[in-house]
């Protein structure tokens, strides 16, 4: 059975539409990439399978490991399984790391009728986590992304998705304003979190993430629409050539 | 403020004079003090430092001297007792001392102010209404005038730390308005440190009403946290006029809780008198329902190298209203100030109101004086990015007005202090999200 099944799903912000069809299947183990060009709909994607507010749904569904997604708040897509890195990672000054990451652990053990992890067993899980992702330290007593480097506030994104251990995680535009040292540990830190019952779809403007997380589909979406799919060839073609050609088809 | 010969009408409210002790001076102030009430009475609306908090209400009603009110229950007293955390404590019950519940035992010498008379006379007679004199407003003539009781602490110089003082004032509970004018004289000799607290807590369905003066001075070299949970009946009236005296390099740090009261009014006055005193005002106040809430803060520089800092945060529910108002002064001789005031509001619902001002008086030139405001509801970002872990949204706003909120605890210095207050305030929102979700 497919783990995420999106059909015809349009979204608006505002009254404008910005999503106009999407149609997209992903089983588990895939890597699924989503590229286009700035105002192309990516981003209003991930924020729609993640349940931001901002944005209306038209028309269309989503199945999600066989539940009707759109029907989920977010905090419920979280707790079925479901992770969004974010492009802008928010600062939240006053809550530590460590905190926020207990908060969001045991809400989703307790949604799925486990007892809340001990402080021993936890702080046992999150630093091997830690390793993973070549953290700090002094991360967890850190308030979260408080004055993190934008390469800190990515590498979060991944670590906490590490912690949380989705069934289906959206990096979204996760290499923007990264540099190459801090991209290559994100990439391994999620190349390590590949596995067969795992699904990632990698939402980005340009090829280079795809070099260090190499997905097994590539969809390009021009204006609200999934235009072209296809291997991970495709990747490497839309950037020899850009995406004018494939807008031009689109209109 | 102008002179009138006109009498306001709502002079009614102060009934007596305190007592006097046998002292002629004292007689004297307190006579003055009386005269002077009954020209100014309560400040107007009209008035500039009173138009966004309406004191009428305070005159409306028929305050007596209290009686002898419901006995305090072992529980309500454990409460609000800070003996675990090793300090002396003094309780007022009333307004009156109350020896049996104290225990002022320890190495700061506290005194009733009546005791303080006796024994340190000339001290007494020099500081009491130096700082917060009667001609302030109609509450500190009025305290000046009917002051019955309060805490008097001098501490000598150079006693090094000298621990953690609780002065304890609890309004039992009557079946009548009462009123009560609390006094306090802290005088702190140069280079000791010490923890003052003073807690202002109500039991009554009556409203009760609280009318407080604290004058402190704090000598060359000392340092200071003053520490103030106001957490009266939800019909009291809280009116608090402070004023610190700063010597030179001097380090004042207070913190100003509010979680109780109807209406509430702290005035908190700071002279930075000497080069190299420094101040820091920090205030978290907690209100929901009909609570009014006002803050009025002068940081005033009289002299160069001076630093201050102001940090006031407020979260509001209901129909909660508060007001932060923040005088900077700073004289022709205060080169080299660096001050920098800051007020921050969560509105958790679109029936509450702040009203924040800054109020910055410049006369030197060589001086850095920055404030800022923000006043909103949650972050919607916030409050998303911590759903979208599987944080469900109500437990989500309440770990941001927390963190919110904890922000000004963890600046506190006294470490047992700073865990009290952070346990009380997440029990006092725990209540404020309750409200909210009634409503």
């Amino acid at each position: 059975m497919a783990l995420v099944e999106i059909k015809n799903l349009e979204a608006a912000v505002g009254g404008k539409p910005i999503l106009k069809g999407i149609d997209l299947t992903i089983n588990p183990g895939e890597v699924h990439a989503i590229m286009g060009p700035n105002g192309s709909g990516k981003s209003t994607l991930s924020s729609v399978l993640a349940g931001r507010e901002t944005y209306t749904v038209t028309g269309g569904s989503v199945l999600f490991d066989g539940k009707d997604l759109l029907d989920l708040s977010p905090e419920e897509r979280a707790c079925e399984g479901l992770f969004m890195a974010f492009q802008y990672p928010v600062e939240i000054p006053g809550v530590t790391t460590s905190y926020f990451l207990k908060a969001a652990v045991n809400a989703i053990r307790k949604h799925h009728g486990q007892d809340e992890l001990d402080a021993m067993d936890f702080l046992k899980m999150v630093k091997e986590k830690m390793a993973l992702l070549e953290m700090d330290k002094t991360f967890l007593n850190r308030s979260v992304n408080e004055g993190f480097s934008g390469g800190e506030k990515k590498r979060n994104e991944i670590f906490q998705m590490a912690v949380l251990n989705p069934k289906f995680a959206i990096l979204d535009e996760t290499d923007s304003g990264l540099d190459i040292d801090a991209l290559k540990i994100v990439a391994n830190g999620v190349n390590a979190l590949r596995s067969p019952e795992r699904a990632i779809l990698v939402v980005t403007h340009y090829q280079r993430l795809l070099d260090y997380i190499v997905p097994d589909f590539v969809h390009v979406l021009c204006d609200g629409r999934i235009v072209k799919s296809g291997g991970k060839e495709l990747a490497l073609e839309l950037e020899k050539r850009g995406y004018a050609w494939l807008e031009t088809a689109a209109a | 403020m102008t002179a009138t010969t006109i009498s306001p009408d709502n002079t009614a409210i102060l009934s007596a004079l305190g007592p006097s002790y046998g002292l002629p001076w004292l007689q004297q102030r307190r006579s003055d003090a009386m005269e002077l009430f009954e020209r100014i009475g309560l400040p107007p609306v009209t008035h500039e430092d009173w138009r966004l908090t309406n004191t009428a209400q305070i005159a409306k009603i028929n305050f007596s001297a209290p009686g002898t009110g419901t006995p305090l229950t072992p529980e309500q007293l454990a409460g609000l007792c800070l003996k675990k955390l090793g300090a002396q404590q003094m309780v007022f019950v009333d307004g009156k001392f109350s020896p049996e519940l104290s225990s002022p035992g320890g190495k700061v010498e506290i005194l009733t102010i009546r005791q303080g008379m006796e024994k340190h006379a000339d001290r007494v007679q020099r500081f009491l209404g130096r700082e917060m004199p009667g001609q302030s407003n109609g509450f500190s003539a009025m305290n000046l005038a009917a002051f019955e009781d309060g805490a008097f602490i001098y501490l000598p110089p150079d006693q090094g730390d000298m621990g953690l003082v609780h002065l304890l004032w609890i309004n039992a509970s009557h079946d009548q308005p009462v009123v009560v004018h609390p006094r306090n004289l802290v005088i702190v000799g140069s280079n000791n440190q010490i923890t003052l607290v003073q807690t202002y807590a109500g039991f009554s369905s009556h409203p009760a009403f609280c009318n407080a003066v604290t004058e402190m001075v704090v000598g060359k070299g000392a340092k200071v946290e003053l520490i103030k949970l106001q957490r009266e009946s939800d019909t009291a009236f809280h009116i608090a006029n402070e004023a610190i005296h700063v010597h030179e390099h001097a380090d004042v740090q207070s913190l100003c809780v509010n979680t109780g009261g109807h209406l509430v009014r702290n005035n908190m006055t700071v002279h930075l008198a000497e080069p190299f005193a420094q101040a820091t005002l920090n205030g978290l106040t907690l209100a929901a329902g009909d609570q009014h809430i006002d803050n009025h803060t002068m940081l005033d520089h009289a002299r160069e190298n001076c630093p201050s800092h102001e940090l006031y945060k407020h979260l509001l529910g209901g129909r909660a209203g508060a007001v932060f108002r923040g005088k900077i002064l700073v004289r022709p001789d205060a080169q080299k100030t660096d001050s920098k005031q800051t007020s921050k509001t969560i509105l958790l619902s679109d029936a509450a109101v702040m009203n924040s001002q800054p109020q910055l008086e410049i006369y030197a030139d060589d001086v850095k004086c920055t404030h800022g405001s923000t006043t909103g509801p949650l972050d919607d970002e916030q409050l998303f990015y911590l759903r979208s872990r599987g944080v469900a949204a109500a437990d989500a706003g309440a770990l941001l007005t927390y963190a919110f909120a904890r922000d000004v605890l963890l600046r506190i210095w006294h470490t047992g202090m700073r865990e009290y207050l952070e346990e009380f305030v997440a029990a006092e929102l725990h209540r404020l999200h309750l409200d909210q979700a009634e409503s």
